[in-house]
């Protein structure tokens, strides 16, 4: 009943109109295979942005590692599968399961630092597994050639074309958001948000600071694991190239970009960042350099993201209403 | 075998010291963190590649001629960017982020103007190799070490003993007081930058004749300049330069006895170790827990 009059004022129309043409994106790029490709980058790339938003967005923390953790969901995952001969979409929630350990215990000693020395050794982190990756023992993951493998296989049927790798990404994304909203809106959420405003205030109001920042920590490896496993079957191959530091900074970038502490934010980095490099494609001898330029533009001119630019033109609107 | 190591331990120890005087400068100045230092140093190579290697001009005059522009330059920084940034208020990650954006945009523009191939520095002292303890090295190995230990004792006095260094330290310090006693702090806020700029620029200038010049040859000094500036005690003069040559001869040490693949995973496990452990470094530098 509450459902249908939110339908009747208007609110959830803009919702159910998204949804229609998510749904219908396939369709709308049936003869541009390419396009679909690109759609489910995005999708992938939503998935650890908004990892990484829980950590940076919500809980003040820096991380300038996180390809690390998008390394390990995508090695542990493959290299499960092959060796282990596990299904594919179990190693991946394994492989999330070990981030998600491995940056609780990142995180327990590093939650006393403050921030740049955070990002020092979150920087350090990311290294020492970007080496292990690239000269790994015994050669387990390719070393620089890289390591091949297969699709996800969900009882018996493949995901193995654009199409049906897109609405797979786009179940994961819609899980994966309704769940950061509903963390962001419990009682760990409001936890987060009291630490980045003051941890000495969070703290003598009783948080747990250490807890809750490894908590934020985990969560986040988490998500972005999951995105470096559904990255590696789509694309059926990973090379240090893929997790190297450029990896991590871009996706503060999108982050930035987007805007941080929303759900929407890094829906619109991730995007607007993908495209962008598509686009800029003709000038890829280039394209750090536009990238630079481009990311120091929107800290200098933009600090809220694309979507504190949208928030603040929806509040110029309402006033002038 | 041992010298041999040990002096190239040194040499590449003493650039990584050098890369973390200026970060030391630049934290205990602002209390901020640059991440462009290392494409300071590759573009101070450059510029020295083409005064001194095109131009022709005398080693000694290039060496101040780009120190001078790259003084300006990291001036420049200082007030074009990271002062613009701080007066907007604007959250601590996006000044790191702006210095990884600047170190991009010097990383490609060098790479434009001077393509991608390693270019060979030409040799300060003629090409013949110096006999030391029975063993043969390149002059400029053991002039490098000898000029970064002149540049640090020179920044030492510098800091301590002239009217501006100390008014640079009182602006670390607290910059309110340090106002209203009459100190310049916007003025000194900008010298540091433009001090850090320059001694990466002679890092590079040193380093150039040993390792030839490309893009990339700041890129992971810069980084690896972090974990010795973190051993020696992070905003610590002599911390830097000791921590550098810890992880240099440390570093050199594991390629030589062990395995060159281990090199970075080692300096990276060190510097993380140490954050962890040890965070204040080795001259127990009180600024960095909470």
């Amino acid at each position: 009943m509450n459902k249908m009059k939110n339908l009747m004022n208007g609110k959830m129309v803009p919702k159910l109109l998204l949804a229609v043409i998510l749904l219908l994106v396939p369709l709308l790029f049936q003869n541009f295979n390419y396009g679909l490709l690109i759609c489910g980058f995005i999708a992938v790339y939503v998935i650890a942005i908004s990892g990484l938003d829980l950590v940076f967005g919500y809980c003040g923390q820096i991380s300038m590692g996180h390809a690390a953790f998008f390394a390990i969901g995508a090695y542990g995952s493959a290299i499960m599968h092959k060796y282990l001969h596990i299904p594919a979409l179990l190693t991946m929630i394994i492989a999330s399961v070990a981030a998600a350990l491995i940056g609780a215990l990142l995180a327990y000693p590093a939650s006393k630092l403050v921030f740049h020395f955070l990002s020092l050794a979150t920087v350090a982190f990311g290294e020492i597994v970007y080496q292990l990756a690239a000269q790994s023992p015994g050669g387990i993951t390719g070393n620089f050639t890289g390591f091949y493998t297969e699709s996800i296989n969900l009882f018996g049927f493949q995901i193995n074309t654009n199409t049906r790798f897109y609405y797979f990404a786009l179940v994961c994304v819609v899980i994966f958001l309704s769940a950061k909203h509903r963390l962001v809106h419990s009682r760990e959420g409001r936890a987060f948000l009291a630490i980045r405003e003051n941890a000495h205030a969070a703290d003598g109001m009783g948080i747990n600071v250490r807890k809750y920042k490894v908590m934020a920590f985990a969560t986040s490896a988490f998500y972005t694991a999951i995105a470096g496993g559904m990255y590696v079957h789509f694309v059926k191959f990973i090379s240090p190239e893929t997790v190297s530091n450029k990896q991590s900074v871009m996706f503060l970038t999108m982050l930035l970009f987007g805007g941080t502490s929303s759900l929407a934010g890094p829906v619109l980095g991730a995007a607007s960042v993908l495209l962008l490099n598509e686009g800029l494609r003709f000038a890829e001898r280039y394209q750090m350099l536009i990238y630079g330029v481009l990311l120091l533009a929107a800290i200098l001119l933009m600090p809220g993201g694309i979507y504190g630019v949208i928030q603040k033109g929806q509040q110029k609107l309402r006033r002038v209403k | 075998m041992l010298i041999q190591v040990l002096i190239s331990g040194l040499v590449i120890g003493c650039v990584y010291g050098l890369i973390a005087l200026g970060y030391s400068l630049i934290y205990k100045a602002s209390g901020l963190m640059s991440f462009a230092q290392g494409d300071m140093l590759t573009l101070g190579a450059f510029l020295g590649y083409m005064f001194y290697g095109q131009l022709k001009l005398p080693f000694v005059v290039s060496l101040v001629c780009v120190m001078l522009c790259m003084f300006g330059l990291g001036q420049l920084l200082e007030r074009g960017i990271i002062r613009v940034l701080l007066k907007n208020n604007v959250l601590p990650v996006y000044i790191v982020l702006a210095t990884i954006a600047i170190s991009y945009i010097i990383q490609n523009a060098a790479m434009m103007i001077w393509g991608t191939q390693t270019l060979t520095f030409p040799p300060i002292f003629g090409s013949s190799l110096v006999e030391l303890f029975g063993v043969k090295v390149q002059p400029e190995a053991i002039f490098c070490i000898i000029m970064s230990v002149i540049c640090m004792l020179f920044l030492h006095v510098f800091m301590k003993y002239t009217r501006f260094g100390t008014a640079m330290r009182a602006a670390a310090m607290d910059p309110t007081a340090a106002r209203a006693c009459g100190i310049n702090t916007s003025f000194s806020t900008g010298v540091t930058w433009g001090l850090s700029a320059g001694v990466a620029a002679l890092g590079g200038m040193l380093l150039g004749p040993i390792y030839g010049v490309f893009t990339m040859l700041g890129a992971i000094i810069g980084r690896k300049g972090f974990s010795s500036a973190v051993i020696g005690g992070f905003g610590n003069m002599y911390g830097a330069m000791l921590g550098g040559i810890l992880l240099g001869l440390i570093e050199t040490g594991t390629s030589a006895y062990v395995s060159s693949a281990y090199k970075d995973m080692i300096s990276y496990s060190i510097l993380l170790i140490f954050l962890f452990v040890k965070p204040t470094g080795i001259f127990n530098e009180q600024a960095i827990t909470e």
